[in-house]
């Protein structure tokens, strides 16, 4: 048993108060509850979030902040219909991390909370690139708060062009010259079986989409909302990427799988990826650079981004708000800058000498923004994706003219538009 | 009349008791069978979004899946991996069970069953990712024809060699569970009539058709309708190797029900897809029964 004393009560009172008044002055709240984050990504998303947990509970000690993470394994789409059965169920997390392919379909449903004065309240927001921003809106109001960003670049071995007798691509370079490249680096034995690739014509709709904005056209028109695919330049852009496999074979057809591990091993000398490649590159030790894709008709590369929003009607709404300025604060794009696996979405940290280190060409990230697009992602983004991807696929196979196939995707695209102006207006 | 009365009450007392014993499994079944059943053939009638509103639509799913090109394909493609999967795994699975069912000295028998039935326990995602790493237009098949002199062949790329390459792969991977069983079957024949038929001079094939084949038919039939539920339903195996590619040629209905369910949100019209595919399996079961129940050996 204790016994308490006046004297103590009143000295340990004093020291409460003194302790209190103390952590007010470091600007710590008295508030408690409990946050849940889904963020997504692998382990040094996860040690990216912790850090910043760890900074809110700083100035949030009371409360509990927990964290899942969804590697996105299977795509966006496993994941939206994970998101949409949560808030079916009344089980939504408070903050979600997610991405552009999402931000109409949830936007769409009501499912986040609009926070255009939250955004407007925080100074460091001014250092991101006005266009993320502006692909986070939806009708209007800003959903998102953009993270981390990636480019497509063309990523290619300078050992292999050394090898090959090619001087390094330009930033201005063409199709031309592109083609002309890829064929240089690919390597045939006798009897015509190849044992290098000069180039991976790619398999996802994320690192095909520079083939299309680089000719001035796009698998769906300019607000998303209907499909493109009889534009004359999206067959054009079709029939020169058959022309590398078919023609030159300068690159196998796209199966179902990427080409990173062989692009590692020396296997590939070209191929169309982002930034979250940069750590596998280092750990390869591969003497890689990176380049805008080539032109056609304009210099125009594509961007997809990672963001984090809150739900509707999230509790402890001042305290949910605060988390998300360290899941998009300073020490966050920092964190990721140095973590190298993806571009932040702060200016200041992607001119981080840790970022800048490599790849040689690192600063042009940045630099290509001004003339990235952002991947199409309408409200119906999952379909839209599998459609195209399906088409593509037959298309590069040869299974399907690209006369037809075009024809077909066109008809399938405007038919989910459709269902999806009806559901909008159900 | 108290007689009667006492057993009546035992029997009332042991159907309580019954009642009771088989209300857990009821209550599972009704929760994980049959509610989800329910619920799917409902969807099926319906738009269903939580968020954008929910709403009937009465025959439109089944109207969208019977006037769209793509489900005769993906039907289709499902029909033919069926054929060819089931064929291949009974047919070599009895062959293996044949060769197998001879004296032979005991270490080389159960390694030889060891090693047609290790793949069974492997799980099939594992499978389908070491036999993707194969097929690749640089894996080890194409490495050995072109050592040949042969061309490279696209075993997932292409229209014509897909789906021999996925059903090549199935086969590998479950002939062994259909090798036990019949090995477990042909132990049944009875030694006495085969004695008397290699007595009487009948050749190898005359007593496998005349003797083996009926005995083991009821098993035989079981292992098509087994195997014909499980290939109707694939979905992991195609889905690693070619994601359904290249574009519709191995897109299963399996496939197709989870794109659309949980790939493009249409849950509604994935359900009716789904409800289509049980009637499928409903048929093709049914028409295999009644063919056992006329040529299976009484």
């Amino acid at each position: 048993m204790f016994n308490i004393s006046r004297r103590n009560l009143l000295v340990s009172s004093a020291a409460l108060a003194a302790a209190a008044s103390v952590g007010r002055a470091l600007g710590q709240s008295d508030a408690s509850g409990t946050i849940r984050i889904l963020m997504n990504g692998g382990d040094a998303d996860l040690a990216n979030t912790n850090n910043a947990i760890a900074r809110f509970n700083k100035k949030y000690p009371n409360f509990q902040v927990s964290v899942d993470m969804d590697p996105i394994s299977t795509g966006w789409g496993d994941f939206v219909t994970k998101v949409i059965g949560q808030f079916a169920s009344s089980s939504q997390y408070d903050i979600y991390g997610t991405a552009i392919e999402t931000f109409q379909t949830f936007a769409a449903r009501g499912l986040m909370e609009p926070i255009d004065d939250f955004i407007a309240k925080n100074p460091n927001y001014s250092d991101f690139a006005p266009a993320l921003f502006e692909a986070c809106k939806y009708q209007g109001k800003t959903y998102f708060v953009p993270t981390s960003w990636n480019n497509i670049m063309v990523n290619y071995n300078r050992d292999l062009f050394d090898k090959a007798g090619q001087a390094y691509p330009k930033a201005d370079w063409s199709w031309d010259d592109f083609r002309a490249a890829a064929k240089a680096l690919t390597v045939k034995d006798g009897s015509g079986n190849v044992s290098q690739w000069g180039y991976e014509v790619p398999n996802q709709n994320f690192f095909i989409q520079p083939w299309f904005f680089t000719n001035g056209t796009g698998v769906l028109n300019d607000d998303w909302s209907a499909s493109n695919m009889l534009d004359p330049k999206v067959a054009e852009v079709l029939q020169f990427l058959y022309d590398i496999i078919h023609v030159d074979g300068s690159s196998p057809i796209p199966g179902s799988d990427t080409m990173d591990n062989q692009f590692l091993a020396g296997q590939v000398a070209m191929i169309n990826r982002g930034h979250w490649i940069i750590p596998n590159v280092r750990n390869a030790n591969l003497n890689m650079d990176v380049v805008p894709p080539p032109q056609k008709t304009t210099q125009a590369t594509v961007v997809g981004f990672g963001a984090v929003g809150i739900s509707k009607g999230a509790q402890n709404m001042e305290a949910v708000q605060a988390m998300v300025a360290e899941l998009t604060g300073p020490e966050l794009e920092a964190d990721v800058a140095k973590s190298g696996s993806s571009v932040p979405g702060s200016k200041a940290a992607a001119e981080l000498p840790e970022f800048l280190a490599f790849p040689p060409s690192a600063p042009l990230y940045y630099q290509t923004l001004d003339y990235a697009k952002a991947v199409p992602s309408p409200a119906n983004f999952l379909e839209v994706e599998k459609i195209f991807i399906r088409y593509y696929t037959a298309m590069m196979a040869g299974e399907v003219s690209i006369a037809d196939g075009c024809k077909q995707a066109d008809a399938e695209l405007n038919d989910s538009f459709a269902r999806l102006k009806a559901s909008l207006g159900a | 009349m108290a007689t009667t009365a006492r057993h009546s009450d035992l029997a009332t007392s042991q159907m309580r008791t019954g009642y009771v014993l088989v209300f857990p499994a009821m209550l599972l079944y009704l929760t994980f069978v049959l509610a989800p059943a329910i619920v799917t053939v409902v969807l099926s009638f319906a738009y269903y979004d939580p968020q954008l509103g929910s709403h009937w639509v009465g025959l439109d799913n089944f109207k969208r899946f019977f006037t769209d090109r793509r489900s005769v394909q993906i039907f289709w493609n499902t029909l033919q991996f069926t054929l060819f999967a089931v064929t291949g795994n009974v047919s070599v699975g009895l062959l293996l069970a044949l060769a197998l069912n001879r004296s032979m000295p005991g270490w080389l028998l159960y390694f030889f069953r060891l090693a047609f039935f290790l793949p069974v326990i492997i799980a099939a995602a594992f499978v389908s990712i070491v036999w993707g790493y194969f097929y690749q237009d640089s894996g080890i098949f194409n490495y050995y024809l072109n050592l040949l002199g042969l061309p490279t062949v696209r075993w997932l790329t292409s229209a014509q060699t897909a789906m021999p390459s996925i059903v090549f792969m199935d086969v590998w991977k479950n002939t062994g569970f259909f090798m036990v069983i019949f090995i477990a079957a042909l132990q049944g024949v009875p030694k006495t009539i085969m004695e008397a038929a290699i007595m009487d001079g009948t050749p190898p094939w005359r007593r496998f058709w005349r003797i083996t084949l009926p005995w083991i038919s009821p098993v035989v039939f079981f292992a098509v309708v087994y195997a014909s539920i499980g290939a109707l339903q694939v979905y992991e195996s195609i889905w690693i190797l070619t994601k359904g590619g290249p574009g519709d040629t191995t897109r299963s209905m399996s496939i197709n029900i989870v794109e659309e369910a949980f790939g493009s949100f249409q849950i509604g019209y994935a359900a009716s897809v789904a409800v289509v595919m049980t009637v499928v399996i409903l048929i093709i079961t049914g028409m295999q029964m009644l063919a056992s129940s006329w040529l299976v050996s009484k």
